[in-house]
């Protein structure tokens, strides 16, 4: 069982996502911390990348805010070395596939496996492409999440039966943020991944608050959170990691609840 | 599969690693004069810790033939390779004796080809390069081999794929370029194995040239490439549409474009005859009205009814808004803010055409802002719109779709050319930005070997400077925008933001198939500044009253390099890609003047 596993062993997940080094390394370190502390099951971790494609404008505005302050790869690695010293729950890298591929795929996937890390997510690499990057990141033991989106129909049964750690299925069409609704059918593309797979499935895509985010976990295995929790980061700065525990330790709360 | 022989190992180290590679062959060598010498004794040792399934070839230069036959027969080799004056005789008696021939010929002798093929021997090695790296004119001799062949001479793990793109070898060997400080490095040697194999993992990619191209983009749009995919497969052949098409071309755009020859430049410059393709007589001004209307008619036979695009100079936003005013489209058209204040004129056409005109203001707020936030829109609605790319890059199909729209430019110049002097150019000569106009001049001519295809790459103020564009001459290999090519980046892969007096040309990558034409040295990109493209602004409007876009400046410069440096019966073709009216405020400011229109 990969360690990616531990996070839906017997729960719902409750996964967040933040931008490494927005405001600052030293805050983004914080709020993992107190991420875990409040109950999220496993983070997705940004390395943050000049042109975010699938970002909306709040994860478009922290990858900038970010790299303004000089936030290197390296740098990230490092952080997350230190990290891995009390953080012991799964953490996934969320970045973009010249970020990998610049680095050096070997080197890049050594280095994760080095630090600690479980998997990645590459929104640019679709199941065509993922080859390349699957090849070198299974040598060393890190799990490639592929996602599933409203348009995928006759793709999800082989994206899925190739599936590791967990699948990310994307709630709606259109770039990460908040939505108010979601007009396509999560649940039964959660049931077609289902007939394929044994890979547990997280929603993802504009979920923004404790009502949501219980909902989509009961109809899948985990919600995942990214721009409601950057905007939070991006408003109170280095006094976020309070604040967002605060907003973890609720959604957690909803899950139990419902 | 390309098979693998990793050569020249002589510790026990590397033995164990190469029983972790599981590379097909590894090599001995048995040479006295070679610091990879092995003795008897050594190689057996060696041998003894071989998994079994690696064949072990011992290589020679003219030793007796009782030497091989003796470690042949003691199992310390199982194959002989041999890269002396051996005669068909010395291997007729090794084969006697079952034992395997592999036999080397050097790739840059003309005669090696032909006694290649007769060689009796069992494989046959072609050696490239006497460790100058690999000379891609070697390679490209060998594809006329009628049998299977090594490929050895120069490989390292940064060549390989490239390498066996270009030769398709039987198998590839590798000695110096898995070694440091003339000892095998295991770092080098899991890289060579790993490019050679990458070929299998690369089998669901589709788009590719060469290493370049592919399908790099959200699973959200995955579905929506593969549905234009089908259509635009169905569609080209399609004696309807393609009627349509030409119909359009022709009676609206103003097709087929002037081939003009430029008297009085050639003279002024002394050498060669220079044509010009006159891509700026065409309606909206530019060459980019091929590539949309070929979009637009297929975004409306797949039921499309609304077309987004991205622009930098506006030349194709306003061909898209033109096109979705004739054929009844909505059109959204993304710019960015720096873009809409140096080009406002061509703002005020697409909205005068009925398009909405995006202002896009993250990043830097050009070109590439554009395309990314196209992308995004497309990602959150794909039912009824139709991305209509403007140049022959992004994810597959895309750079091969905008690539045959715009090939009748090239189809264009041979035919005239062949009319006007009777022979084909000796060089065409377009600018770069993405390439959808040089992708559309060279394309013709790519089996043409003798025609040199020169691209012009924008150097902004220079390619030493930060602030310029010239990708090829500055950018590595990366992925951006769904596709592998050449990018402007820095050391961690962030896009480089970069410069250009150009709008169209200010673009941090450039389309796959040229990177391709690129590596394997069919085309050649050439840097040219601001200052020299200004220049030939002037001097093309002075010389021959034709007022190019600064764009198409780039070429001009170039050209007025080269003709100088050629005879008066050679030919240059150089494409002017679009008009310079939008142009003429950008220059005069330039120049220090301020002018209102």
């Amino acid at each position: 069982m990969s360690n990616i596993a531990e996070a839906f062993n017997n729960k719902k997940a409750f996964i967040p996502f933040i931008t490494c080094g927005d405001p600052d390394l030293e805050t983004t370190k914080r709020i993992v911390i107190e991420l875990e502390k409040n109950g999220a099951d496993l983070i997705e971790l940004g390395i943050p990348f000049s042109d975010p494609t699938a970002e909306g404008p709040v994860i478009q505005g922290a990858n900038i805010r970010a790299l303004s302050n000089k936030i290197t790869t390296d740098d990230i690695f490092a952080m997350v070395k230190e990290l891995r010293n009390t953080v012991k729950i799964p953490l996934v890298f969320m970045t973009y596939a010249n970020v990998v591929f610049s680095y050096g795929m070997d080197k890049f996937f050594a280095k994760c496996k080095e630090i600690g890390m479980d998997g990645i997510i590459l929104p640019d690499v679709p199941f065509e492409e993922k080859g390349e990057f699957d090849a070198v990141a299974q040598e060393y033991d890190i799990d490639f999440i592929s996602m599933i989106a409203p348009t995928s129909e006759d793709r999800i049964d082989k994206i899925a039966s190739e599936a590791k750690g967990f699948i990310y299925i994307v709630s709606s069409l259109g770039v990460t943020g908040t939505r108010t609704e979601f007009n396509s059918d999560i649940a039964s593309l959660v049931k077609r991944v289902r007939m394929n797979t044994k890979v547990p499935c997280a929603v993802g895509f504009g979920i923004s608050n404790p009502e949501q985010a219980a909902k989509m976990a009961g109809i899948s295995d985990g919600a995942i959170i990214g721009s409601a929790i950057v905007k939070l980061v991006e408003k109170y700065k280095s006094d976020a990691p309070a604040v967002v525990g605060e907003f973890a330790k609720s959604i957690k709360e909803a899950y139990h609840a419902s | 599969m390309t098979r693998i022989k990793l050569c020249g190992l002589t510790r026990e180290e590397d033995i164990k690693i190469a029983n972790d590679l599981k590379p097909e062959y590894v090599g001995f060598v048995f040479y006295d004069k070679s610091f990879r010498n092995l003795t008897k004794a050594q190689a057996k040792k060696l041998k003894g810790l071989l998994d079994p399934q690696i064949k072990a070839v011992g290589v020679f230069v003219d030793v007796p033939v009782n030497e091989i036959k003796e470690l042949f027969a003691e199992n310390i080799i199982d194959v002989a390779q041999l890269h002396g004056h051996e005669n068909e005789a010395y291997i007729k008696e090794l084969k006697a004796n079952n034992i395997p021939v592999i036999k080397t010929f050097q790739a840059d002798l003309p005669e090696s080809i032909l006694l290649a093929e007769k060689s009796s021997a069992d494989m046959i090695m072609f050696d490239t390069g006497k460790g100058g790296g690999v000379q891609i004119k070697n390679l490209e001799s060998l594809t006329q081999l009628k049998r299977p062949f090594i490929l050895a001479g120069g490989l390292d793990p940064e060549n390989v794929s490239k390498a066996i793109e270009i030769a398709k070898p039987y198998g590839v060997d590798v000695s110096s370029g898995i070694e440091t400080d003339k000892l095998k490095d295991t770092y080098k040697m899991k890289q060579f194995v790993k490019a050679v194999r990458e070929d299998k993992k690369m089998a669901d990619s589709k788009g590719r040239f060469g290493v370049h191209g592919g399908q790099y983009i959200p699973e959200t749009l995955m579905n929506a490439v593969i549905e234009l995919e089908k259509a635009y497969n169905h569609y080209k052949d399609d004696p309807e549409f393609n009627r349509e098409l030409t119909d359009l071309l022709n009676n609206y755009a103003g097709r087929p474009s002037l081939l003009y020859y430029a008297k009085k430049m050639t003279e002024d410059l002394g050498g060669a005859k220079i044509y010009l393709k006159r891509e700026d007589l065409n309606h909206t001004g530019s060459h980019k009205i091929n590539n949309v209307l070929g979009q637009a008619l297929l975004a409306k036979k797949m039921g499309k009814t609304r077309l987004i695009a991205e622009t930098g100079a506006g030349q194709h936003g306003v061909a898209t808004a033109t096109a979705a005013a004739l054929l009844g489209m909505e059109c959204v058209v993304f710019m960015g803010k720096e873009d809409t204040e140096r080009q406002a004129l061509n703002v005020y056409r697409m909205r005068l055409l009925g398009a909405e005109v995006i202002p896009v203001t993250s990043g830097t707020a050009t070109l590439k802002d554009a395309v990314s936030e196209a992308m995004r829109e497309w990602t959150s609605r794909i039912d009824d719109t139709h991305y209509c790319l403007g140049s022959v890059m992004g994810p597959h199909p895309f750079p091969t779709i905008v690539r045959d729209f715009q090939a009748v430019i090239s189809k264009e110049i041979k035919e005239q050319i062949l009319e006007k002097e009777g022979k084909l150019p000796n060089a065409v000569i377009a600018c770069v930005g993405g390439g959808s106009n040089a992708m559309g001049t060279f394309y013709n001519f790519i089996e043409d070997k003798d025609v040199r295809l020169i691209g012009c790459e924008a150097a902004g103020r220079g390619i030493d400077t930060f602030e310029t564009a010239a990708t090829v001459n500055t950018g590595r290999v990366g992925i951006f925008h769904g596709m592998k090519s050449y990018f402007c980046q820095d050391e961690y892969g962030q896009i480089a933001p970069v410069y250009s007096i150009s709008a169209g040309l200010d673009y941090p990558g450039i389309g796959p198939e040229h990177a391709y034409l690129h590596d394997i040295g069919r085309a050649e990109y050439v840097p040219v500044t601001d200052d020299e493209a200004v220049e030939a602004f002037e001097y093309l409007s002075k010389t021959e009253g034709i007022i190019p876009a600064i764009e198409s400046a780039h070429a001009i410069a170039y050209a007025r390099k080269l003709a100088p440096t050629m005879k008066k019966d050679q030919i240059i073709v150089v494409t002017v890609s679009g008009r310079g009216d939008k142009d003429c405020a950008a220059i005069a400011r330039y120049r220090g003047e301020d002018i209102h229109e």
